[in-house]
């Protein structure tokens, strides 16, 4: 009894350290981004009722036309490839797991290989491509651009899940004649919505904070949230307040799909796909 | 491989849909970056220099891997992220494994907990470096009012300004920034872990730390070796931290190889010299990968689940 | 305060919005401009520019809007910004060349003339005479290469010595420092209470505003140059090591914020004065609005400006270039450059400075007595331009300050003398010029 209460009192407390040191640095961002720049380079920071505004907020939303259309975009471009990376993904995911199609380990690691240049030096000869194919400054464009670095983690986090699945449920289903196809679709899918969502979740929120593809790939139309975040950092002043009140707002959208998803996340992380 | 002995049509079949399934996924991947990895890998072998219509490129051989090697910038950089690659994926994976132990223990199961973690990886990059630069920085700086404040050190330490601690204070912030990602993978592994085999285990009177020996890390070996191939590669890559924080500064003390290619590609304008920094980037973490993969690889050859490359 | 966010990137009607999406799209088929006619006979411009605060054309920065529009009906453009954060320019526009797409017609450059030099059309015939008799002849020479003027800068921005005046009152000092043993002594003195004497962003080592060229001020003061007639580095000399010394003297004697090795923008740097926490910087003109702003500054009305103290030889600055360049590929020069011209009038220019903070080029507007009532800096920064500054750009220059910034932070910092920096420096900057000239 005494060492149950002392391991409860050892994971209290190791919840209260996780918890702290995840929202600490998340604390202070919202503190910037409600105190005036003034207050923040004073030593120590001065938290006197006076240096509180929300002056930032204001800035940041009279000049909704950049963080607008950048939600809108960052929306659509995040969702479109969430739902074509978990398509895709899981497909893949599922032969490369269990359909045995030769040299499935090494097409698996070239998936993977793919992730490995560093994306700043490719990015020249991707513009070139993308130009060519009409899709700089398109929506169409960031989606297709976002997919080659989520589909490899989606295919890797899915084929993980999908090799845990008992063997035995396969074979009943095609005792039942049920073709490969039919057999991932009717039997396997069902089953693993919770990895499919965790897959998404890292697929959303990959692409809605991508950065470096976003400078090169957007003129005008399609600028996402992380740029119009950026350009709160100039050459020779941040606007510090206004950028860590833009960051809240546009994690906010993120956030909120955390907490109405939360049971559906619990369900996806804390359940998982097949118990034994 | 293992071969099934199922008859010969059915695996036939089995073989053709895998291959229709997993062509989408290729065809996507290929249709983006297999021309621009062509062209990276070639360039390696040329000298380009900007011109007017694009680049104007000559045959130069191996001469740009010889540069590499006799090159103190590059091997600099080898060593900083080498360091910064180990540091990362040990400290992310012992402190996501730590988390993803209490967030699966039925106190830390709330759905509250599962928000809060997701918060630090939904802040856009941008912002997020600019916030450390300011929590860091040696004179207004949050963290050394704290650290003053609470008199762990008499004056400010110049946290990003002494070459000895920049490197260290950014892999802190990364390492902040990739927990939550690596706790989840983590913890969607641990619940896979059948629970008759933690009660199996407690009927032969294994004690806690003897179940999480023979039964968790066995239970997690798959998820764990996601987790420490794809963050050796996320470590690998860390490019925003280092462009607002330190511009690889002071004295190149925080130059990474990801960063030295930006900066001979995009700096000295030199691609072809860039492309060979960016192929033995390639080369290193495709063996690192590979040996991480064989390396969590189960000893015996047995069960289906043992196809890891 | 600055509203400028609300222009950005937006286009400037409902036509150029139609044309700028079939403009991206002929592009991105063709590869290179694809004009779209008969939508309007207008023509198109499209030009990069830096989003505000930093320096941008009226309609991205608010100013001079009326005037703005008034010059596009009257000249028929439909003009095109694609205003991104300043960081981004140069990577934006490498990109492009890279790749071999023509997308501006006008671009802002800052120090990158040289480098990106054969992508830029000769500007010479196109400026006219008066223009070019009301610029300072020295703004020309990091605008240019080749003998050719490439650009047109439009706004002095040139290093001065900024400096808390309170600070200076209480240790009894009463002048600015005038020269180096001033400077050094006063900042000695004025490193009390928790404040430092000095503050500068030393730690990003490459380009304008990076280390190496906060060195090549001081090696100006000194009486040295960065190269030889022979276009080779003559810098390992006695002014080159005269320059170094003094900024490790400061920062060893604790008169430095050592903060200021880290600091890799001009605006880490910024906020440590204008908080109260140093006394004295280097810095650029448009530093006078935020230190006067409320919102950002603890040293309101007590920010007072000079001429950089005279090193043994005299006082001398950098330029920082904030310049429009036309690009080769442009189907209309003609009209970039009467664009630009526009960006230039003495009108625009004025407001430039009344609105934005960034103060005008010309030198009539500089003089204007309202420019100079509302601008007390004015006077001192067209006074630091009456004497040498040199940013020695060359097409290289981004991979000199690297290697020469880097040896810097390592004196900085005491890992090795100033003659060792130098000497080692000096090696590798030989080897990058000789790789340029052949």
């Amino acid at each position: 009894m005494n060492r149950g209460r002392l391991g409860r009192v050892g994971v209290g407390a190791g919840l209260a350290a996780f918890v702290l040191w995840t929202l600490l640095p998340i604390l202070w961002l919202v503190i910037s981004s409600l105190l005036r720049t003034k207050a923040l380079t004073s030593r120590p920071p001065d938290l006197s009722a006076a240096s509180w505004t929300l002056g930032n907020y204001r800035e940041v939303l009279a000049s909704g036309q950049a963080l607008g259309p950048a939600l809108l975009t960052s929306a659509i471009v995040s969702l479109g490839t969430t739902l074509i990376a978990l398509a895709l993904g899981s497909a893949a995911g599922y032969a490369l797991a269990r359909l045995s199609i030769p040299g499935g380990d090494r097409i698996a690691l070239l998936v993977l290989a793919t992730q490995m240049f560093p994306g700043i030096v490719i990015v020249i000869p991707l513009f070139i491509v993308m130009s060519r194919l009409g899709l700089i400054d398109t929506r169409a464009g960031l989606i297709v651009v976002y997919l080659s670095f989520v589909l490899p983690v989606v295919i890797w986090i899915l084929k993980g899940f999908f090799e845990a699945i008992p063997p035995e449920l396969e074979k009943a289903a095609a005792v039942d004649g049920a073709s490969a196809w039919n057999t991932f679709r009717l039997v396997v899918l069902p089953i693993s919505w919770p990895p499919l969502f965790a897959a998404g979740v890292f697929a959303f929120i990959e692409a809605w904070n991508e950065f470096l593809f976003a400078v090169v790939l957007t003129r005008l139309h399609t600028k996402t949230v992380p740029i119009a975040i950026s350009e709160f950092a100039g050459q020779y002043q941040t606007k510090i307040g206004e950028m860590m009140a833009a960051a809240v707002l546009a994690s906010l959208p993120v956030v909120a799909l955390a907490i109405i998803f939360r049971k559906a996340i619990l369900r996806g992380f804390a359940e998982g796909a097949v118990k034994g | 491989m293992s071969s099934p002995a199922e008859t010969g049509d059915w695996e036939r079949g089995r073989r053709r849909t895998g291959l229709l399934l997993v062509l989408p996924a290729l065809a996507v991947l290929a249709a983006v970056v297999l021309y621009p990895i062509a062209r990276t890998l070639l360039l390696s072998f040329q000298r380009a220099k900007l011109a007017p219509g694009g680049l104007q490129t000559e045959f130069a051989g191996l001469a740009q891997y010889r540069q590499m090697a006799g090159d103190e910038a590059f091997w600099l950089a080898v060593r900083h992220s080498a360091f910064f690659t180990i540091g990362e994926v040990l400290l992310v994976v012992v402190i996501s494994l730590g988390a993803a132990l209490l967030l699966h223990h039925p106190m830390g199961r709330s759905p509250v907990f599962r928000v809060i973690l997701l918060i630090p990886w939904a802040i856009a990059p941008v912002a997020n470096a600019i916030l450390w630069k300011w929590i860091y920085n040696a004179n207004y700086g949050v963290l050394n009012a704290v650290v003053t404040g609470l008199g762990l050190s008499e004056r400010p330490v110049n946290w990003l300004g002494d070459p000895s601690l920049a490197l260290r204070m950014l892999l802190l912030a990364d390492v902040w920034k990739s927990v939550p990602f690596i706790t989840l993978l983590l913890l969607a592994g641990l619940q896979n872990i059948p629970s008759y085999l933690y009660r199996a285990a407690t009927v032969d009177g294994a004690g806690a730390w003897n179940r999480f020996r023979f039964v968790t890390l066995p239970g997690l070996r798959a998820p764990l070796m996601l987790a420490v191939v794809l963050q050796t590669i996320w470590s690998f890559k860390v490019f925003d931290l280092i462009f607002v924080l330190t511009k690889a500064g002071p004295a190149d003390a925080t130059l990474l190889l990801n960063f030295l290619a930006y900066r001979v590609s995009f700096n000295f304008l030199d691609f072809g010299y860039g492309a060979a920094i960016a192929n033995a980037i390639f080369l290193i973490m495709l063996v690192l990968a590979i040996l991480i993969v064989r390396g969590f690889a189960p000893r015996r050859s047995a069960g289906a689940q043992g196809k890891l490359a | 305060m600055h509203r400028a966010r609300t222009m950005l990137s937006v286009p400037t009607n409902r036509r150029s919005i139609l044309k700028g999406a079939a403009g991206a799209a002929g592009l991105a088929a063709l590869g290179r401009r694809a004009p779209v006619r008969g939508v309007s006979a207008a023509t198109g411009l499209s030009v990069l520019s830096p989003l505000a605060p930093d320096p941008a054309p009226p309609g991205v920065a608010e100013f001079a809007i009326p005037e703005f529009d008034a010059w596009k009906a009257a000249n028929d453009v439909d003009v095109t910004y694609e205003a991104v954060a300043w960081p981004q320019l140069h990577d934006k526009m490498a990109t492009n060349f890279a790749s071999g797409t023509h997308v501006h017609d006008i671009m802002y450059n800052c120090g990158w003339v040289p480098e990106f030099a054969q992508f830029l059309t000769p500007m010479d015939a196109y400026l006219p005479a008066d223009l070019v008799a009301d610029l300072p002849p020295s703004s020309f020479s990091t605008v240019g290469w080749d003998g050719k003027k490439l650009g047109v800068v439009f706004s002095l921005s040139l290093l001065t010595l900024f400096y808390n005046t309170e600070h200076l009152e209480l240790a009894g000092l009463k002048e600015p420092p005038k020269t180096w043993d001033e400077l050094k002594g006063y900042a000695k003195e004025l490193t009390r209470d928790g404040r430092s004497g000095w503050v500068l962003n030393y730690g990003a080592p490459e380009g304008i505003g990076g280390v190496a060229s906060y060195w090549m001020t001081f090696l100006q003061q000194a009486g040295g140059t960065m190269y030889g007639a022979d276009g080779m580095p003559v810098f390992n000399d006695a002014p080159g090591i005269d320059a170094l010394s003094l900024m490790v003297e400061m920062m060893t004697n604790g008169s430095t914020d050592p903060g200021s090795l880290s600091y890799v923008g001009i605006n880490d740097a910024t906020n440590v004065l204008t908080a109260g926490n140093a006394s004295m910087m280097m810095n650029w003109p448009f530093m006078w609005k935020p230190a006067n702003d409320p919102e950002s500054s603890q040293i309101v009305g007590k920010l007072g400006s000079a001429i950089l103290p005279a090193g043994p030889v005299t006082s001398a600055s950098i330029d920082g270039t904030d310049a429009w360049t036309i690009a080769a590929t442009s189907a209309a020069p003609e009209k970039a450059a009467e664009l630009i011209g526009f960006y230039l009038s003495p009108e625009v220019q004025k407001k430039q400075w009344l609105d934005t903070g960034w103060l005008p080029i010309r030198l009539s507007v500089l003089e204007d007595a309202e420019v100079q009532a509302a601008a007390p800096n004015a006077a001192v920064v067209l006074e630091q331009a009456k004497l040498p500054y040199d940013s020695f750009v060359t097409p290289d220059y981004n991979e000199v300050t690297q290697a020469l910034g880097t040896e810097i932070q390592k004196a900085l910092g005491g890992a090795k003398t100033p003659e060792e920096a130098l000497k080692d420096a000096s090696d590798q900057v030989t080897e990058i010029v000789k790789k340029r000239l052949g």
